[in-house]
């Protein structure tokens, strides 16, 4: 196990070094347009090539590189967004909190809707349930995440004021304060989450009722309620927290549709107008946690699945 | 009152569009105490009759008509929750694989436990402790650590045995086993029947004992009823069904066991054709189709059930055997109308394969750096030949190294030490182009042939791949190639079309014979090729390998872990110990005259298909389980399972040396030989 998380650790590092060198690579490919960005239309060719040479963007790339990797490295500083005259780091944290929260709620309500919806369709194989379930999973799966949140956003806040509409959520007091406000993006992101995870655990459910052990269990005079919990769901549970771990860097990642749609600033917004406005430090930063959170999602999927299931050993 | 009264039992599968009729009306009983074989092939019926007494029918069956009286209460009339007490408790039932059968997330004793605590209403800690006291009913080694393993963690055999002390931790008056040896090696398939055998007479139970071979049946059974097409066609003691079979299906069946063939050296009797499709039965007899004997009345009328004088059941109207009157003793011999058609005998050429101490060892790292602290030695220095024309058999048990032995040769692993020579061409040495184009002469043939195709492509594709990859000939000339393969393993030309799911079991194994024969091989390494076959299937192909080869001069290495079928075949036979070729020599004298302690133990372990051989079998076959291969037991590797070790065979491996003038060798140091 020890030797398995040392290995894992260096390739974790192999991965992250990999991952800033391409993403840096790749904004610094883009055209020259965060000074002029900066400055504004009544830039000179004179204040451009000034601000250039003071924010040491005239400097070869891989020296570039090599003092945000330093200040990084030694200090945990991701750099200062050219735009908004604020660290990446204070950025970040100010929007992280409502991102992992709604994410989050969403996350868990997923789970806690699809574990017993794909249960139920399982043990009703091909019974009416699980057609309609089936149906509405696939509605659910075809809609796009913008088209069902604006729908539920004109729905409920403009079309029938169930949920008032509130100012811009931009912090994680401001989300946690005022749950009334979270209820449309969460829906949004469980509706189209549901779909998926319900189809997911059915199958696996599925996979798992026909196994011979089942079988066996019931052979021993195991009623069909204790055969479902005390064998099948186990296993089932399995390939789904692994699935769990795996989506865990949408925590960090943000939702960009559903922060967009509902007047959100989390770390999607604050991702895609960086993109949008060349300010590529703090792109390279939103990406370099989305890299870290990924690599442990995976490393919390594999350990869990080990811890799971005695016949898997980490090596 | 008998303990268990089936009768008029019909169970039916719905399958999409029509209806299986898998057991259609049969009745038997099983008295207290007494074990009952039911043996057919698959798709007689015989799972679903076991099933049925469970009530534990597959998704689509229906719920079983008729009755199944066990002391006295009719099983098919309980309720869900009733049945539920009467399962694992009353009845107990054990499965075929014992790794899939167990819930591979819980540990064993919990298993077990849950029975206890199911049916006795036993604490967490009471149902543990019984757990740990079947287990050691059951002969577990080290029970109360065990009780803490996972189903993964135990060999094949401790699994069987955990699943057996399931089944019977509450005391059931009836066990069922079905086919509960068949995916366990020989040597653990003897232990575990006596397991069985000795647990019924200590606890006092009936067994129900279904499986598809008859050797496990003779040794085993009171009585045994023959399943075909989901009826019962005869039913008696055992001794008498063996002596005298009277319906023709059970001595087609006989005549089918290559056993039967390798004394008299003649082709084994296979029945024609394919069992009757169930889904629409045929209102006759349903073995008429393929019966020898067969008249009018078979094809027009359901031949009654008869009992003859001395209580032999069957339905026939033109029985077989000897029609014996009550007190007269059987005098009939096994088998008169096998087929007297000698095999053609092919000529022994010049050597064609000849491997010298051919070694194979796999690492095993460790740590960060994965370093190697160790190997498990799969093959350690086997040397044989094979002669142009030649049949060379390989027996052993699994993990013995015999199937390394065929991927060496084959090329599908690179070796770690030794030579082959493939007509004078050593193979290791060559370039992988060169090696590539030498591989057409050596062919492999698997035990699963549906596993080994791929299964979106049309069996032209699969049998032409090998000419396409050594680029033989021209298009039209595989084409041509391919039309006459499939002459030549009996399948239809129309075949060609098909894909693998299409055909049966035997079928199948014609297209991956014929596979293997596209490039003209001249040596074919055949693994297990029947080991999944029924007996009627496999004897068809193996008459269909002894044609073959005296056709085209083949050579074959056949492995198996079935003596009786390498027997048949092969002209020599080797057998393999955990990597070492101990014994080696001419198919009789080995089978006849072992000389080493490993092949007569084995010979001693195999169920053979006759009641009188099973009853007078004086050894207990090998005992214990084959050790790990990664620390092989020093000097002679057998030694640690040898009734005649002494410590020399600890200090000194024993040399592989000649006995006799025939070309029989033996590698041990205190060698049965007169």
């Amino acid at each position: 196990m020890t030797t398995y998380l040392i290995r894992r650790f260096f390739q974790s590092i192999v991965t992250l070094f990999i991952v800033s060198i391409a993403t840096f690579g790749m904004m610094h490919l883009m055209p020259n347009g965060v000074v002029r960005g900066m400055l504004g239309q009544r830039a000179t060719p004179q204040t451009i090539a000034e601000l250039t040479h003071r924010l040491g963007l005239d400097q070869p790339l891989y020296v570039q590189y090599w003092r945000w990797l330093d200040r990084l490295v030694v200090h945990f500083d991701l750099g200062t967004s050219y735009q908004k005259s604020q660290t990446v780091n204070a950025l970040l944290k100010e929007d992280m909190g409502q991102s992992m929260y709604i994410v989050g709620l969403a996350l868990f309500f997923t789970i806690v809707i699809s574990v017993p919806v794909g249960v139920l369709q399982a043990t009703r194989r091909n019974s009416v349930t699980d057609y309609t379930i089936t149906t509405f999973s696939f509605i659910g799966y075809a809609i796009p995440v913008f088209f069902l949140g604006v729908v539920l956003r004109d729905l409920f806040q403009v079309q029938f004021h169930l949920i008032p509409i509130a100012k811009q959520i931009d912090s994680f007091h401001a989300a946690f304060s005022q749950p009334d406000q979270m209820i449309l993006p969460v829906a949004t992101l469980v509706i189209s989450g549901v779909a998926g995870y319900s189809r997911y655990m059915r199958s696996s459910m599925l996979d798992e009722i026909t196994q011979d052990y089942v079988r066996t269990a019931i052979a021993k005079g195991a009623t069909k309620r204790r055969v479902l919990y005390r064998h099948v769901l186990r296993n089932a549970m399995i390939p789904m927290i692994t699935l769990v771990g795996l989506s865990l860097p949408t925590l960090v990642g943000g939702a960009l549709l559903v922060e967009q749609i509902f007047n959100i600033q989390g770390i999607g917004v604050l991702t895609i107008n960086a993109a949008l406005s060349s300010d590529f430090v703090i792109v390279l930063g939103t990406t370099m946690l989305t890299a870290i959170v990924t690599i442990l999602g995976s490393l919390v999927a594999d350990i869990s699945y080990a811890a799971l299931d005695p016949r898997v050993r980490l090596t | 009152m008998a303990l268990l009264e089936v009768e008029n039992l019909h169970t039916q599968i719905k399958l999409k569009k029509s209806t299986v009729q898998a057991v259609d009306g049969i009745s038997f009983t099983v008295e207290a105490g007494e074990t009952i074989g039911i043996v057919g092939e698959s798709g007689s019926g015989k799972t679903m009759t076991a099933m049925s007494i469970m009530r534990l029918l597959p998704n689509g069956g229906s719920s079983p008509e008729g009755s199944i009286f066990l002391d006295g209460r009719d099983l098919l009339q309980l309720d869900d929750e009733q049945m539920a007490k009467v399962r694992g408790n009353d009845v107990g039932m054990i499965f075929q694989d014992p790794m899939t059968s167990l819930n591979p997330t819980m540990t064993i004793g919990k298993q077990i436990a849950e029975s206890v605590r199911i049916h006795r209403g036993a604490g967490k800690q009471e149902g543990l402790d019984r757990a740990v006291e079947v287990l050691s009913l059951v002969g577990m080694p080290s029970p109360q650590q065990r009780a803490r393993d996972y189903p993964h963690q135990l060999s094949g055999g401790m699994r069987q045995r955990a699943m057996i002390a399931m089944a019977l931790a509450n005391e059931p008056k009836l066990l069922i086993a079905d086919e509960p040896t068949t995916a366990l090696d020989v040597t653990v398939q003897k232990q575990i029947l006596e397991l069985i055998d000795g647990l019924r007479e200590r606890l006092g139970m009936a067994v129900i004992l279904v499986t598809h071979d008859l050797g496990v049946i003779a040794g085993r059974a009171d009585r045994v009823n023959v399943m075909y097409a989901g009826r019962i066609v005869e039913n008696t003691t055992t001794e008498m069904l063996y002596a005298n079979p009277r319906h023709p299906y059970t001595e087609a069946l006989f005549d089918s066991l290559p056993e039967r063939g390798a004394d008299s050296g003649t082709r084994l009797y296979s029945i024609p054709g394919m069992p009757p499709d169930l889904t629409k039965p045929p209102a006759a007899c349903r073995f008429a189709a393929r019966c020898r004997y067969a008249q009018d009345d078979c094809r027009a009328q359901d031949p009654p059930y008869r009992v003859d004088e001395v209580g032999h059941e069957f339905a026939c109207f033109h029985p077989v055997g000897a029609a014996l009157r009550s007190g007269e003793e059987v005098e009939v011999t096994l088998s008169e109308v096998t087929s007297t058609e000698e095999l053609p005998t092919p000529e022994l050429g010049e050597v064609l394969l000849e491997v010298t101490d051919l070694v194979k060892d796999y690492p095993i790292t460790k740590g960060f750096l994965r370093r190697q602290i160790g190997s498990v030695s799969a093959v350690a220095g086997v040397s044989f030949s094979i002669r142009k024309g030649e049949t060379v058999g390989l027996v052993g048990e699994s993990g013995c190294g015999k199937t390394t032995v065929a991927k060496l040769i084959v090329g599908l692993e690179d070796t770690t030490a030794g030579a082959m020579s493939l007509e004078g061409a050593d193979l290791a040495a060559l370039k992988s182009g060169e090696r590539r184009k030498k591989s057409r002469d050596v062919q492999l043939m698997f035990q699963d042939s549906y596993a080994a195709m791929d299964p979106r492509m049309r069996v032209r594709t699969v049998v032409r791949e090998p000419l396409d990859i050594q680029k033989v000939g021209d298009k039209e000339s595989r084409e041509a190639r391919i039309k006459e393969l499939f002459e030549q393993v009996g399948l239809p030309a129309s075949a060609l079309e098909r894909y693998p799911h299409e055909f049966s079991g035997g079928q199948r194994q014609r297209v991956g014979f014929a596979r293997a024969l596209a490039p003209a091989p001249k040596l074919i390494v055949a693994d297990e090729p029947v080991s999944a076959l029924d007996v009627s299937i496999q004897s068809q192909v193996l008459n269909l390998m002894k044609d073959l080869q005296a056709e085209h001069g083949l050579s074959y290495l056949f492995i198996s872990h079935d003596l009786s079928v390498v027997r048949y075949v092969s002209d020599r036979i080797g057998v393999m110990y955990l990597g070492k070729l101990v014994e080696i020599g001419p198919a009789e004298a080995v089978y006849s005259k072992p000389i080493h302690h490993y092949t007569r133990g084995l010979l001693d372990t195999i169920p053979v298909a006759d009641p009188e051989v099973e009853k007078a079998k004086a050894s207990s076959g090998i005992v214990g389980e084959l050790p790990s291969a990664i620390n092989p037991p020093s000097g002679c590797r057998f030694r640690t399972r040898c009734p005649a070790a002494q410590d020399i065979c600890a200090q000194t491996e024993p040399p592989l040396v000649p006995y006799g003038t025939d070309g029989h060798l033996a590698a041990c140091h205190f060698p049965i030989w007169e």
